[in-house]
């Protein structure tokens, strides 16, 4: 059951993930996406972890990809886009994917991941949010000061003066 | 005189109607039944009396009264049952439908109109099923140019999004039909989708008006749910879980809403947005841009996104009632089950009738069942009176409410949480 799963879910990321490259219409590529990240999703609900997978779908689907998919459609495609086809690009872009996958995977098999053992019980959320709080709050504390200050820099670009005496000028 | 059928005939009306009798009954006993049991087969079948149902036995309920309880005792123990019939879909699909009338009704009371009258004898109680069958068969109209596979899907993943909201909501001790440890996660997982089946609906459709409520319907969700996620977090903070069974099970003394009253306001608001209703409904604006993102869906697709709509009404007021107001606990209203009629059976002049099986709910289900129905029919009438009361709000009113007011008040319910939970008063080891 888990493998067909697996293997279902892997054809869904792997197959939506090529689409949102490959396809020409960009509303149907940022579906592709998101199928890609509700896929990614559905990995962690299999590797036991429904936190993250909860956490995946509410911000990956359901912010980012809707910002992506907004950005989309008010955009006009053939302003920005020029059908360029360029056979060595193809092949350089082919080869440099596969340099970066080998180096990855060496990586990933190089860290001892063919010593875990499966079944041991999941991790509890709980404890994450305890590690988060006790043993990494430098990091967490890091990145909140980093987001808050992404946020007010995007506020203080976006702002616009349009208030006179209290009224509305258009 | 008007004829609507001037070839009327009586006896080929009788004659045509035993025709198709006949012809039913034929296919059932051919086809039907031997295409039931071999679907039974397939089924695990439960053990009833000490003696395991086989599929041929499994029809003999109809003629044995012994079995017919706890056939479908079983019978409701099983997910089918749940996610179809009680803690799901079908429950919550006739509260939705009750919610209609309700709302339709009641408008038309609160600005002096009649409402629905001629449908049906009594105040025009059947207007709905009339309506319903309306919708259904009317014909679907698909803009030229519309994105058809992206128009075809989202009325469906709209309806399929409700339902798995609704899937999450407990409604009695032991009822629910996805009781996840990562419930109220999941909740927030669900309602993200609701913006993008929005706008792409409303991008596919190819109109403008569809396109201007879909990205005004785009704003107002997107910029609401994160009060609506914050105002939250301070029940779960009290808690100590993410479950919503635990949550509305850790209430059984006193409801949230006592403590956390700031929370409850701006969930209520932020649900407001989130449902489009009054005095949030840019999106469907009818006096603007036709009907917002549902201008161009006809048939019975707009009553797809209806019934979606309606039954994500009913999920939202069932959470502020799982979180906030206690969930199914209460005082005990419900009458036990007469014990004479388990040990003694109903007498019924000469004959005694023995109905093994009895009582099928237990007390404490039944009372749970009550307070939730009693709670949730409540905050739905209180989502439904503002309709009847406010204008519509600005939209740059919308996102400044939404922006700066609601999640600074999220941020003070959350502080009261935690200053309640670390002054050792509530919460996991607490006084109280």
């Amino acid at each position: 059951m888990a493998d067909a799963a697996f293997l279902a879910l892997s054809v869904i990321t792997i197959g939506s993930a090529i689409a949102a490259l490959e396809l020409r219409s960009l509303v149907y590529g940022s579906i592709a996406l998101m199928g890609t990240l509700g896929g990614i999703a559905g990995f962690f609900l299999l590797l036991d972890s429904p936190f993250v997978a909860m956490f995946q779908l509410a911000v990956y689907v359901g912010s980012i990809a809707v910002l992506i998919l907004f950005t989309v459609m008010l955009v006009k495609r053939e302003l920005i886009f020029k059908k360029v086809e360029d056979k060595r690009r193809k092949f350089v872009g082919i080869a440099l994917m596969l340099v970066l996958m080998v180096s990855l995977g060496a990586v990933i098999l190089d860290s001892g991941i063919k010593q875990i053992t499966t079944d041991e019980p999941a991790v509890d959320f709980r404890e994450i949010g305890e590690d988060f709080v006790t043993y990494y709050w430098p990091a967490l504390i890091l990145m909140g000061l980093i987001l808050s200050g992404a946020v007010t820099g995007a506020l203080v670009l976006a702002r616009r003066v349009d208030e006179e005496n209290g009224q509305r000028v258009n | 005189m008007s004829v609507i059928a001037p070839n009327f005939k009586l006896s080929e009306f009788i004659k045509s109607i035993l025709d198709n009798a006949f012809w039913i009954l034929l296919i059932l006993a051919l086809i039907g039944i031997p295409a039931v049991q071999v679907i039974l087969f397939y089924i695990e079948m439960p053990v009833i009396n000490g003696e395991l149902l086989t599929p041929f036995l499994a029809l003999t309920w109809i003629a044995d009264p012994s079995r017919t309880l706890p056939i479908i005792k079983a019978f409701m123990t099983t997910d089918l049952f749940r996610i179809a019939a009680f803690p799901g879909f079908g429950f919550a699909a006739l509260l939705a439908a009750g919610t209609i009338f309700v709302e339709r009704k009641m408008l038309a009371k609160l600005q002096l109109r009649v409402g629905p009258f001629y449908c049906g004898k009594i105040e025009g109680i059947l207007q709905l099923m009339g309506d319903g069958l309306k919708l259904i068969s009317k014909e679907i109209i698909i803009p030229a140019k519309a994105d058809k596979p992206i128009f075809w899907a989202a009325p469906v993943l709209f309806v399929a999004t409700a339902a798995a909201f609704v899937a999450l909501i407990p409604v009695a001790p032991g009822w629910v039909v996805a009781d996840l440890d990562v419930g109220l996660l999941a909740v927030f997982a669900i309602i993200g989708f609701f913006p993008i089946i929005t706008i792409l609906s409303a991008w596919a459709a190819n109109s403008k008006f569809p396109f201007i409520g879909g990205i005004r319907a785009l704003f107002q969700m997107v910029s609401f749910e994160i009060p609506l996620i914050l105002s939250l977090l301070g029940a779960v903070i009290l808690t100590g879980t993410l479950n919503l069974s635990e949550i509305a099970a850790s209430q059984s003394s006193f409801p949230w809403i006592i403590f956390l009253p700031i929370g409850a306001i701006v969930f209520f608001v932020t649900m407001l947005a989130e449902l489009e209703r009054i005095p949030f409904d840019l999106p469907e604006a009818e006096s603007e841009i036709v009907a917002g993102w549902l201008t161009e869906l006809s048939g019975m697709m707009y009553g797809l996104v209806q019934l979606g709509t309606y039954l994500k009404l009913y999920a939202f007021a069932a959470l502020f009632v799982v979180i906030f107001l206690g969930g199914f606990n209460g005082p005990m209203l419900w009458p036990p089950f007469p014990e004479e009629i388990i040990t003694e059976g109903i007498e019924l002049g000469p004959v005694t009738a023995q109905i093994p099986g009895l009582p099928v709910f237990s007390q404490e289900v039944l009372n749970g069942i009550l307070m939730f129905v009693l709670k949730t029919v409540g905050v739905i009438f209180f989502i439904l009176l503002p309709r009847g009361v406010f204008p519509r709000i600005r939209v740059d009113l919308l996102l400044d409410l939404g922006w700066k007011k609601l999640i600074g008040l999220a941020f003070v319910n959350i502080f009261i949480a935690l200053g309640l939970l670390y002054a050792g008063i509530l919460g996991p080891g607490g006084i109280i």
